[in-house]
C-alpha cells in the first residue's frame, strides 16, 4: 500500500499525468451528464406525448361513435422508457424511437417509416459514458503507459531502477496498478454517480462496472506488454495507437462491412413503401375478394353479412390486414436478418474484447439491438390485441358504446412503467 | 559497515553472441576501492550490469557481500548501491523528493535529519535541497546521487565513471567523500577512464583489456602510492592496442 500511495503521488507529480487524468474525467462527466439528460429528455417525451394523446382521444370521443371511426382516428401509444442505465450506454436509442403512437391500421409502415433518419448521423453514434469508455479511455492509457520503461531507458535511469532490490514488485507493479487504478476509479466513480442520479439497481452497476473494469484491464495488459518491450518511446506510442486503431475502429467497422455484405437485409423503408402501396392497391381490387382472403385468416368472422355499401369499415380493416400479410415474409426476413447479423456481430466480438465489452454494456442498459426488437415484437403484439378488439364491432356489428371506447386495450410495458 | 565486501570469479557475459566478459576476476574486500580502467568497449560497464544481476552469466560467479546476484537477486541488490555515469534523477522532483522516492522504492526510509546531514556530506547546498533537479548542474546531481549512494548505506559501492563532467573541485570533493566511505568499510568497485583519479583513491587499480583482467596493481608504501609511469604505460600500450584491434 504504501508503494501504491507514493506511486499515486508521484504520477500526479507529472502535469501532463495530471492533464490526462483530468481530460478523462471532465469527458467521463460531460458524457454522463449529456447521457442523464438524453435519458431525461426521452423520458419527458414519452410522458408528454401520453399525456398530448389523452387530450387528443378525448376529442375522438365526441365524434367517434362506431368502432370504424374509433380504430382510424384514435392513436394508441406505445413505448420503451430508458433503463435506469441507458443513460451509460445509449446503444440503438439514439436511432430507435422510444415511443411509437399507433393505429388499427396496417402496423409495418407505422413501424418502418422511423427509419427514413439520416444513417450518416447515426453512424458516429452518442457521445455517451459507453464512447468514452471503448473509444477515449485506451487512448489515455496509452499516454499513461507508452514511456513507462522507455521513458526511464532513455532518461538513464532504467539501470538505476532495475537496480534496485524487489524492483518489479516496488517500482514496476506499483507504477502498472496506481495507472489502471487511477483511470478506473475515474470511470468507475463517474458512471457510480450517474447511476446513483438514475437509481439503477445494485446487480446491474456491479454488472456494468466490471465490464468498465475488465476494458481497463485489457488495454493496460496491452500498453504493458508493448511498453515492457525494447522499443522507443515514440515506437511504443505508434505501436500502441496502431492497436487501438485496428481492434476499435479498423476491425469493427470491416466486419460490420463484411457482415452487411454477406447478410442482405430487406430495406426498412422499402416494407413501409411496399406495405402502403399493397393497401392503396387494395380499393381497386374485388371488395368481396378481399374479405374472403381475410376469412381465411379469421374464419369466425366469415358469417358477416355481404357489404351493402359502396365503403364499410370491415372491408377497409380487412385490406389493412392483407397489407401487412403481403410484407410479412419480407418483415420475417428483415427481422431475421437483423438477429443473423447481430449473432454475428457476437462472434466477431468474441475477437475483439472491446467491441465484446461494449455490447455487454449494451445488454444491460438494455440498448441493445435485442432490446430495441423485442420492443417491436410488443408493438406488434399489442397491435394484434387492438385490431382484434375492435373486429368483432367491424364485422358482427356488435354496439360500440363509448365505454367500449374507453375499454380499448392498453400498451403494457413490462417494466411496469404503464401510464393508462 | 563491513561485510564480504565484492567478487568475480571467473565471469563470462555474452552480448550479441560475443564474449564481453572472458573469464574476469577481481576482489574487493570491505573498505577497499578497487579502480577499473580499461578502453572504450573493454568490459568495464558489463562487469557493473553483471554485478547488480541486470545481465546474464554464462558462467563463473559473482558474490555481492556474500549474495549471487543470479540465485539471490534482490538480496544482492539490497546490498549495493548503483551510480550510473550519467546522474538521471527525476527533474520534477526536488534534491530532498529524489532521495525520498529512491529510498522509498528500495524499501528504506530514512528521517529528515538524516537526509540533511547526507546532504551535507556531500556539501549540497543547503538551500539547493528544496529545489527542483531541473536546475541542478551535473556536481550537483552527482552530489545528490552519492548523497543517494551513502543513505542505502549499502556494503558496496558500484560507480560507474563517477568524475566525468565534474570539475576539479567537485572531482576533489568526491574523491574525499569515497575515502569517507572507505573508512565506513564499504567496498567500492570504480570503473572510470580518469587513471588520475584512481591513482588519488584507489587501493587496487585493474586494466581490463577484452574482459579479461590484464594487470592489477596494488597501492604500495606508506603513502599508498602507485608506480603513476608503468600505469600510465599499461593503460596507454592497452587503449593504442585496443583502438588497433
Amino acid at each position: 500500500m504504501r508503494h501504491l500511495w507514493r506511486e499515486i503521488k508521484f504520477l500526479l507529480g507529472q502535469r501532463a499525468s495530471v492533464w490526462t487524468i483530468a481530460l478523462l474525467t471532465c469527458l467521463a462527466a460531460l458524457s454522463v451528464g449529456l447521457g442523464l439528460q438524453e435519458v431525461a429528455r426521452q423520458k419527458a417525451a414519452i410522458s408528454e406525448v401520453i399525456a398530448l394523446q389523452k387530450t387528443d382521444t378525448a376529442a375522438i370521443k365526441t365524434f367517434a361513435t362506431d368502432a370504424g371511426d374509433a380504430a382510424y382516428y384514435r392513436f394508441h401509444p406505445t413505448w420503451d422508457p430508458p433503463s435506469t442505465l441507458a443513460f451509460a450506454a445509449l446503444g440503438q436509442r439514439d436511432i430507435a424511437p422510444s415511443i411509437l403512437r399507433i393505429r388499427a391500421l396496417a402496423l409495418e409502415g407505422q413501424i418502418h417509416e422511423n427509419e427514413a433518419h439520416n444513417p450518416e448521423l447515426a453512424l458516429p453514434g452518442r457521445f455517451d459514458f459507453a464512447f468514452v469508455l471503448i473509444y477515449l479511455a485506451p487512448l489515455v492509457l496509452i499516454v499513461l503507459f507508452y514511456d513507462l520503461w522507455s521513458g526511464e531507458r532513455e532518461a538513464g535511469r532504467l539501470a538505476s531502477l532495475q537496480a534496485l532490490p524487489k524492483a518489479r514488485m516496488r517500482v514496476w507493479l506499483p507504477r502498472i496498478a496506481v495507472r489502471f487504478g487511477l483511470v478506473s476509479a475515474v470511470l468507475v466513480f463517474v458512471f457510480w454517480g450517474g447511476a446513483l442520479i438514475s437509481g439503477a439497481g445494485l446487480s446491474e452497476t456491479i454488472a456494468f462496472t466490471s465490464l468498465i473494469l475488465t476494458l481497463v484491464g485489457f488495454w493496460t495488459l496491452i500498453a504493458t506488454l508493448i511498453a515492457k518491450g525494447t522499443g522507443s518511446s515514440p515506437t511504443n506510442a505508434a505501436v500502441q495507437a496502431t492497436i487501438w486503431f485496428v481492434i476499435t475502429l479498423i476491425g469493427p467497422a470491416g466486419s460490420n462491412l463484411v457482415i452487411n455484405a454477406t447478410t442482405p437485409i430487406p430495406d426498412g423503408a422499402a416494407i413501409m413503401r411496399e406495405n402502403r402501396e399493397a393497401v392503396h392497391d387494395a380499393w381497386d381490387v374485388d371488395r368481396d375478394a378481399t374479405l374472403q382472403r381475410f376469412y381465411k385468416l379469421y374464419p369466425e368472422y366469415a358469417t358477416s353479412p355481404p357489404m351493402q355499401r359502396p365503403f364499410e369499415w370491415k372491408w377497409y380493416y380487412a385490406f389493412q390486414h392483407l397489407g401487412d400479410q403481403h410484407v410479412e415474409p419480407l418483415s420475417r426476413a428483415y427481422r431475421a436478418g437483423i438477429t443473423e447479423r447481430d449473432a454475428r456481430a457476437g462472434l466477431v466480438a468474441l475477437a475483439l474484447p472491446p467491441i465484446a465489452i461494449q455490447r455487454g454494456l449494451h445488454r444491460i442498459a438494455r440498448t441493445d439491438m435485442a432490446a430495441q426488437s423485442s420492443y417491436q415484437d410488443r408493438i406488434r403484439a399489442y397491435h394484434t390485441r387492438l385490431r382484434t378488439y375492435y373486429y368483432p364491432y367491424l364485422f358482427k356489428a356488435k354496439p360500440f358504446t363509448p365505454a367500449d371506447f374507453d375499454a380499448a386495450p392498453a400498451f403494457e410495458h413490462p417494466s411496469g412503467e404503464n401510464v393508462h | 559497515m563491513g561485510g564480504e565486501g565484492l567478487s568475480l570469479s571467473e565471469l563470462v557475459v555474452e552480448r550479441g553472441g560475443r564474449s564481453v566478459l572472458d573469464g574476469l576476476t577481481l576482489s574487493v574486500p570491505a573498505g577497499h576501492i578497487y579502480a577499473l580502467l580499461g578502453g572504450n568497449g573493454a568490459g568495464k560497464s558489463t562487469a557493473l550490469f553483471a554485478t547488480l544481476g541486470l545481465l546474464p552469466v554464462v558462467s563463473g560467479q559473482v558474490l555481492v557481500d556474500g549474495k549471487d546476484p543470479a540465485s539471490q537477486p534482490d538480496a544482492a541488490r539490497a546490498s549495493v548501491a548503483y551510480l550510473p555515469e550519467t546522474v538521471a534523477l527525476y527533474e520534477h522532483l526536488t534534491a530532498r523528493e529524489n532521495v525520498d522516492y529512491f529510498l522509498s522504492l528500495a524499501g528504506q526510509s530514512c528521517t529528515k535529519a538524516q537526509i540533511e546531514e547526507a546532504f551535507a556530506q556531500v556539501r549540497l547546498d543547503p538551500a539547493a535541497q528544496d529545489q527542483r533537479l531541473g536546475a541542478f548542474s551535473k556536481g550537483m546531481r552527482q552530489k545528490t546521487a552519492i548523497a543517494l549512494a551513502l543513505l542505502r548505506r549499502t556494503p558496496v559501492l558500484l560507480l560507474d565513471e563517477p568524475t566525468t563532467g565534474l570539475d576539479p573541485q567537485a572531482t576533489q570533493d568526491f574523491h574525499a567523500l569515497l575515502l569517507d566511505l572507505k573508512a565506513s568499510d564499504v567496498a567500492i568497485l570504480m570503473v572510470t577512464h580518469d587513471l588520475l583519479g584512481a591513482v588519488a583513491v584507489a587501493d587496487t587499480i585493474g586494466l581490463i583489456i577484452d574482459g579479461k583482467l590484464a594487470s592489477e596493481w596494488q597501492a604500495q608504501g606508506a603513502n599508498r602510492r602507485f608506480d603513476l609511469q608503468a600505469l600510465y604505460g599499461a593503460f596507454t600500450h592497452a587503449r593504442v592496442g585496443h583502438a588497433a584491434a
